[in-house]
């Protein structure tokens, strides 16, 4: 009884994996770090592991576990609450309509597609929050996050293949 | 790398069309809950920031946890880095310490001078200054906001309004409150406006972030023309902060646009001092004055 028990804690811990890893992610990409003025150009961490997740494994990344790392984005970063669920469950949407296409090739057209959904969600992003403060918030910040995230995104997708192959396959 | 189905067999290709409704009806669920609370956020903003608050001020103690290995790995490379560098450090130090002697009998004598003067015109001092040091355990926002999450809160003492400040200068302002947290909004960011005035000329103006490293001065008396490398202060009006806090020093002049680099370094914040000046002004901020008036109203 108390096998299956343990069994059974141990594969709910290894589903939660991908929701564990987008949390960790969030909450990454607001470290204070010994690089001066990182805060202003930390790449959205939490957006690279939805995209990893909902094409590699969206059973274990559901809408619901998308809609609470995108509420727990806006709490920590200050932005208007629901505005990164809004763009991360949208986010997750289309690259789970994509999914054929993003994975069937090869890791560029991977890679692509991520670039194609950052550029989107950040632009989308910078766009509702001007209309949501109704000012003009400046837009060139958001390239710099952008590329960075485009640019290091084989590092952490690196560190989810192994994760998916070592934890999850032994479930 | 593929999905796995959850079952196998002719269950699972049953299933299939009903997993497809359930997931397009829990995308549309979840996104009108999400516009939901974004509409939320601006009829009700006493309680979503209420939310807020709680949450950031629960994982405070997570953030800080994940923050220590950093702040440890930094401080061990800079003792190194120092120990390399003593003798060039001792050789500053005694010529900063010897400045500094005469410059200790110059105050002891304006102290003198200064109680005595007023002793005669019977002055009455201002209310005495408090200090609370926190450390940073978040630098959040992103692009889109210029932020602090500091490990000092409610049950610190930690007050709406505090000027934030380093050794060099200041840095911002409390505009949220936890009891174990408080996050600071600096003077980059794009909601920030602090009435300041220029050292030498005495001009008033608003420093008004605008998410880059570089403030502007706006609302300048028309035709001032303001000299670079001029200081500038906190005015002390608004009763926000008391007047003569260092805050930067104009760099450049174009099209009479003039902007400030900041004598803290804003981008290396690892430990904030708030200082209470006991001021009875109100907060210039105007999320805080929104959920001001709406706490009077009820």
């Amino acid at each position: 009884m108390l096998t299956v028990f343990w069994q059974r804690l141990d594969n709910a811990v290894r589903m939660a994996l991908p929701f564990a890893t987008a949390v960790m992610c969030t909450l990454l990409s607001v470290m204070t770090l010994p690089v001066p003025y990182l805060g202003t150009i930390a790449p959205p961490l939490a957006l690279i592991a939805i995209y990893y997740w909902t094409l590699h494994r969206p059973d274990l990344l559901r809408p619901s576990m998308v809609f609470i790392v995108g509420l727990l984005n806006d709490i920590i970063n200050d932005f208007p609450l629901g505005l990164s669920a809004l763009l991360f469950v949208s986010a997750h949407h289309f690259i789970l309509m994509q999914r054929r296409f993003f994975t069937g090739h090869s890791f560029m057209m991977t890679w692509a597609g991520f670039i194609l959904t950052v550029l989107v969600v950040m632009i989308c992003q910078w766009l509702l929050l001007c209309i949501i403060r109704w000012q003009g918030v400046p837009l060139q910040p958001v390239f710099v996050p952008s590329i960075l995230a485009i640019v290091l995104f084989p590092i952490p997708c690196w560190i989810f293949i192994r994760l998916q192959r070592n934890v999850l396959s032994q479930g | 790398m593929s999905v796995r189905p959850h079952s196998t067999g002719w269950v699972h290709i049953a299933a299939m069309p009903w997993r497809m409704v359930a997931h397009r009806f829990s995308f549309v669920f979840f996104l009108i809950l999400a516009f939901g609370i974004l509409v939320l956020g601006r009829v009700q903003p006493v309680m979503v920031e209420g939310v807020r608050t709680h949450v950031v001020d629960s994982l405070a103690p997570l953030l800080d946890a994940l923050s220590r290995p950093m702040a440890a790995s930094e401080n061990a490379i800079q003792s190194v880095g120092s120990y390399f560098s003593l003798r060039a450090e001792n050789e500053r130090l005694r010529a900063s310490n010897a400045q500094l002697k005469q410059w200790q009998n110059s105050v002891v004598a304006l102290q003198n001078e200064n109680r005595e003067l007023h002793n005669l015109l019977h002055f009455k001092s201002e209310p005495g200054v408090s200090y609370i040091s926190a450390r940073v355990i978040a630098d959040t926002g992103g692009a889109f906001v210029r932020s602090l999450v500091i490990t000092a809160g409610k049950l610190d003492g930690v007050r709406e309004g505090m000027a934030a400040m380093t050794g060099d200068g200041l840095i911002g302002r409390v505009v949220e409150i936890g009891d174990w947290s408080s996050r600071v909004l600096l003077i980059t960011d794009l909601n920030s406006r602090i009435p300041v005035t220029i050292a030498g000329s005495g001009d008033r103006a608003v420093l008004a972030g605008d998410n880059s490293t570089e403030p502007k001065l706006l609302y300048l008396p028309p035709d001032t023309s303001v000299a670079s490398g001029a200081h500038v202060m906190t005015s002390g009006h608004g009763g926000v902060f008391p007047p003569n806090l260092p805050v930067g020093v104009v760099k450049e002049t174009s099209h009479g646009v003039y902007s400030i680099v900041p004598v803290a370094d804003l981008g290396r914040i690892n430990y904030v001092r708030l200082v209470d000046f006991n001021l009875k002004g109100g907060v210039f901020n105007p999320m805080a004055s929104k959920i001001q008036a709406e706490v009077k109203k009820r």
